[in-house]
């Protein structure tokens, strides 16, 4: 089913929750909700399942306008952070209470939510309470409890954080393989990049209540549209570094105090014509150490990351750039290195606006 | 021994205070105990001091704050003879818990040690006592001669020479019948002596060769030291440095609540062993002759006494005890719940004030409305049919008015327990296709189970009990509880029977300690706050 919001808003109180959102998601289209916490994505992901009324703007399932509707009638499937499962039902309680509410018979109750149960890996824990159930088990529970029903649509809330990193690891597989065999439409929300760029097909950015971008995980990573998505998504994040673009002859120069490099023309020739100072972003995987390399500095910090070291490097007291080293090259803080910057894919964004200069 | 050997054969170090002990020498530990005893004996006789000199501003603080109260002479003097009696057993204590950290590897070392510097500061104080003429040697009122009980009278066996009775003329062999004109024997005598004031007269009626004669014989200041006090307050002394050596710690607060809770214990003792004597001297049932025994279950005939329209029988009284104490648990839990429910979880105009007006209720005396009530729920009596279940003198007007002093407690309570259930739970209750109030039914009232029995339990309890709100609303014993049947019992001008009211008292308790016994866990849940939504 296609959900599309039109200039959704949502006040609480003189709070701005939500601030005029508009996006549109396919039918059968896995969209990742992605912010920092209190940006609203669960607003408005709980706009969308009718616990909240939204103050202004429109949702529709399909064609149909769903703001008065209240969540019973919307047929959804939530899964929470906290699971949120029924303490004092067992396991089949739990998954079979929205088939109770739907009058749905005792027989074909026991069927749907065996065959469910089964598919999770939980069927042998039927009668079980939720308390003697694992984390992991709990959260198998609360997406059986979800599909039971047959929704037209999944919402996910945050469900894999109270996971451990393995565990969270092969549920995000699991996720994912499910929503695709069922083909059913469904938003996640999370505050993990990660996850939001391994499993969604597209990913709303989102800042302060507002959309900040609506876009493939790759579009987001390799064409940034704003500051704030060239920051908030990769890890480690994005180097910036305010500079001057030149033109010289051909050839194009993001200058400052403690580097000149050459940029190519497709990428300098938009940052020149803004003629004021940008700000250059790079990612550190973009950095390679060379002894050829035309930007000097000195390592001021070394934090092994296992695969990589990470390296903050000082170019003088105001540049700096994060940098992935190979563990072997063996780095010390206080030395002194070279760096090479590949220059193909960097980014310039306008210091006032934030908005990229190479994409719009 | 067993701790450093380990220590030593794991190749750890032995700690450094055991290490201490090993290297110092018994007298230097002896002298570490001492002297800290000493500096308790100081301490002690500094705070003598100062109370003494703070005495006059003590007695008359009751006064600089504005009230006519007075503290008496004796009371200050009391306590600072208290405290400097109390002294010297701190001390003989301090010893043998300077101690306690030789006694975790060397016990036997610790006591020999503990004992050795207990002597020494009985020694101490004993010296101290004797330079002040306090304890054992203060003096004390004598008449400076010796007797024995005879089948006759008090016979004078020895006389001190030169003393107040030999200057009296009283000779051994005298026979003591009477001071003045009263008869008495040897512990009359003794504690005659003991309660004179020094140089007052004691007028002893002697027979000396057959003839009745009445000696005055001055009361004189002696110090008498016999050797027997002083040995057994140096085996105390030397008792109570061992013990507290290889005293438990973890008793400490178990004999401290004991010691409280003993008058508390003795009282419900007594409710017990009265309801089955004739009648009890202390705590003993004792019979007509005052023997032991006496038992009878006379008492207890109330149980099966028929009743009349103006005396009617307990099962009557007991039945308008429960239904006043099941209506209050009931409509309670109702109103409790629900609006708990939307305090915690809607938000509507007047919700915060609402909130503390609640609070400031709960604090409010019930006495003061009395009155007020009186007349509204005179008025609810004339209302046609609610008004003969709710008015006055019906046991539903006087659940009513106990119901709504109860209520402050119960709606905070339970926004209490709501608040501490995710408001997830609800939203997905709301998502799986329930209705609000069936979320509230079947979602949340099941997982705040604990909350709930704990508020109905506490309800039903203080209807139970409860004797002020239904005093006043009742007239005569139509609709009286319990609590105020036993209260009418005690306004009776017939004689009263104590011990059938100790009866109808337990009869009471009955359902209170069944209560109690089954859900004491709940009910501990209510006054820690309810922390867990239970499972």
């Amino acid at each position: 089913m296609r959900i599309t919001l039109e200039s959704l808003t949502k006040r609480f109180g003189t709070v701005v929750g939500v601030d005029d959102i508009t996006l549109a998601v396919e039918d059968g289209e896995f969209v990742a909700f992605l912010g920092p916490s209190g940006c609203g994505k669960t607003t408005t992901l709980l706009m969308i399942a009718g616990i909240y009324k939204p103050t202004a703007g429109t949702i529709r399932f399909s064609e149909r306008v769903v703001n008065q509707v209240p969540p019973k009638d919307r047929n959804i499937g939530m899964v929470f952070q906290s699971y949120a499962l029924y303490p004092h039902m067992t396991v089949f309680g739990n998954m079979s209470y929205p088939l109770k509410l739907k009058k749905v018979s005792k027989e074909e109750q026991m069927l749907r939510v065996q065959e469910v149960a089964d598919k999770m890996g939980i069927g042998d824990l039927l009668d079980r309470r939720p308390g003697q159930l694992s984390g992991g088990q709990q959260q198998r529970v609360a997406l059986g409890r979800a599909l039971v029903k047959q929704p037209d649509v999944l919402l996910f809330d945050e469900p894999l954080s109270n996971l451990d990193a393995r565990l969270r690891l092969s549920m995000r597989g699991e996720i994912k393989h499910l929503q695709k065999e069922l083909g059913i439409t469904a938003i996640y929300v999370t505050h993990d990049q990660v996850e939001a760029m391994t499993m969604a097909d597209r990913i709303a950015v989102m800042n302060r209540g507002r959309l900040e971008a609506f876009d493939t995980p790759d579009d987001l990573y390799d064409r940034p549209k704003t500051l704030f998505i060239a920051g908030f998504v990769g890890n480690p994040p994005m180097n910036f570094l305010e500079v001057e673009v030149r033109q010289e002859g051909d050839a194009f120069y993001a200058v400052n105090e403690a580097l000149r490099v050459q940029v190519p023309p497709q990428r300098g020739e938009p940052a020149a014509r803004h003629g004021r100072r940008v700000i250059l972003g790079i990612r550190p995987e973009d950095i390679t150490l060379s002894d050829a390399g035309e930007v000097k500095g000195e390592v001021f910090l070394v934090e092994p990351l296992g695969r990589d070291d990470l390296l903050d490097v000082h170019l003088d007291a105001a540049n700096r750039l994060n940098v992935l080293a190979d563990p072997a090259a063996r780095i010390r803080a206080g030395d002194g290195i070279a760096l090479a910057l590949d220059m193909r894919r960097v980014q310039f964004f306008d210091p006032q606006t934030g908005q990229s200069l190479l994409w719009r | 021994m067993a701790a450093s050997a380990r220590a030593s054969r794991i190749g750890l170090p032995p700690n450094v205070e055991e290490l201490e002990y090993r290297r110092a020498a018994t007298g230097e530990l002896v002298s570490q105990a001492v002297f800290s005893a000493l500096v308790v004996l100081l301490f002690f006789q500094v705070g003598v001091i100062l109370f003494k000199v703070l005495e006059p501003l003590i007695r008359a603080a009751p006064g600089l704050l504005g009230s006519d109260l007075e503290i008496e002479e004796t009371l200050t003097r009391a306590i600072a003879s208290a405290l400097t009696l109390l002294a010297p057993f701190v001390a003989y204590g301090t010893c043998g818990a300077k101690m306690r950290g030789l006694a975790t590897f060397d016990r036997r070392r610790a006591l020999r040690v503990a004992l050795l510097a207990g002597a020494l500061v009985y020694g101490i104080a004993t010296m101290g006592q004797w330079v002040f003429q306090v304890g054992p040697f203060a003096e004390k009122p004598s008449l400076e001669m010796s007797f024995e009980q005879t089948a006759d009278g008090v016979l004078i066996t020895g006389i001190v020479e030169g003393g107040t009775a030999d200057e009296a003329g009283l000779k051994v062999g005298d026979l003591i019948i009477a001071i003045g004109r009263a008869p008495t024997d040897l512990a009359g005598l003794k504690e005659r002596i003991a309660l004179s004031a020094f140089e007052s007269k004691i007028g002893l009626r002697i027979v000396r060769d057959g003839e009745e004669e009445l000696v005055p014989v001055e009361v004189v200041p002696v110090v008498e030291v016999g050797l027997a006090p002083l040995i057994g307050g140096l085996a105390l002394a030397l008792f109570i440095a061992g013990v507290a050596v290889v005293w438990p710690g973890g008793l400490t607060p178990y004999v401290l609540m004991v010691v409280i809770m003993v008058p508390l214990l003795i009282g419900y003792l007594w409710l017990v062993v009265a309801s089955f004597s004739y009648r009890t001297e202390g705590l003993l049932p004792v019979g007509a002759a005052g023997e032991f025994g006496g038992f009878t279950l006379r008492n207890w005939e109330f149980l099966t006494r028929e009743g009349t329209s103006s005396d009617p029988s307990i099962w009557r009284i007991t039945l308008n005890t429960l239904v006043v104490a099941s209506l209050m648990m009931v409509l309670v839990l109702l109103v409790s719940s629900m609006a708990g429910y939307a305090l915690s979880r809607m938000n509507f105009p007047g919700r915060r004030s609402f909130l503390s007006l609640t609070l400031i209720l709960h604090g409010f005396p019930a006495v003061t409305l009395l009155i007020a009530i009186f007349f509204v729920l005179r008025n609810i009596g004339k209302v046609p049919v609610v008004g003969d279940y709710f008015g006055f003198n019906t046991r539903g007007g006087i659940a009513l008015v106990m119901v709504a002093f109860e209520l402050p407690l119960g709606v905070w309570l339970m926004k209490g327990f709501f608040d501490n259930i995710p408001w997830d739970m609800e939203r997905s209750a709301l998502i799986d296709g329930a209705s609000r109030w069936r979320t509230f039914w079947q979602i949340l009232l099941p997982q705040i189970r604990p909350g709930i029995l704990a508020l109905g339990i506490f309800a039903f309890i203080s209807g139970w009990g409860a004797y002020l709100i239904p005093q006043t609303y009742s007239i005569g014993t139509k609709t009286a509880t319990l609590a105020v049947f036993i209260s009418q019992r005690t306004n009776e001008t017939a004689p009263m029977n104590w011990n059938e009211l100790a009866a109808i008292g337990l009869f009471q308790m009955i359902p209170v300690f069944i209560i109690f016994v089954f859900a004491q866990e709940y009910l501990l849940n209510i006054y820690a706050g309810g922390t867990k939504g239970g499972t």
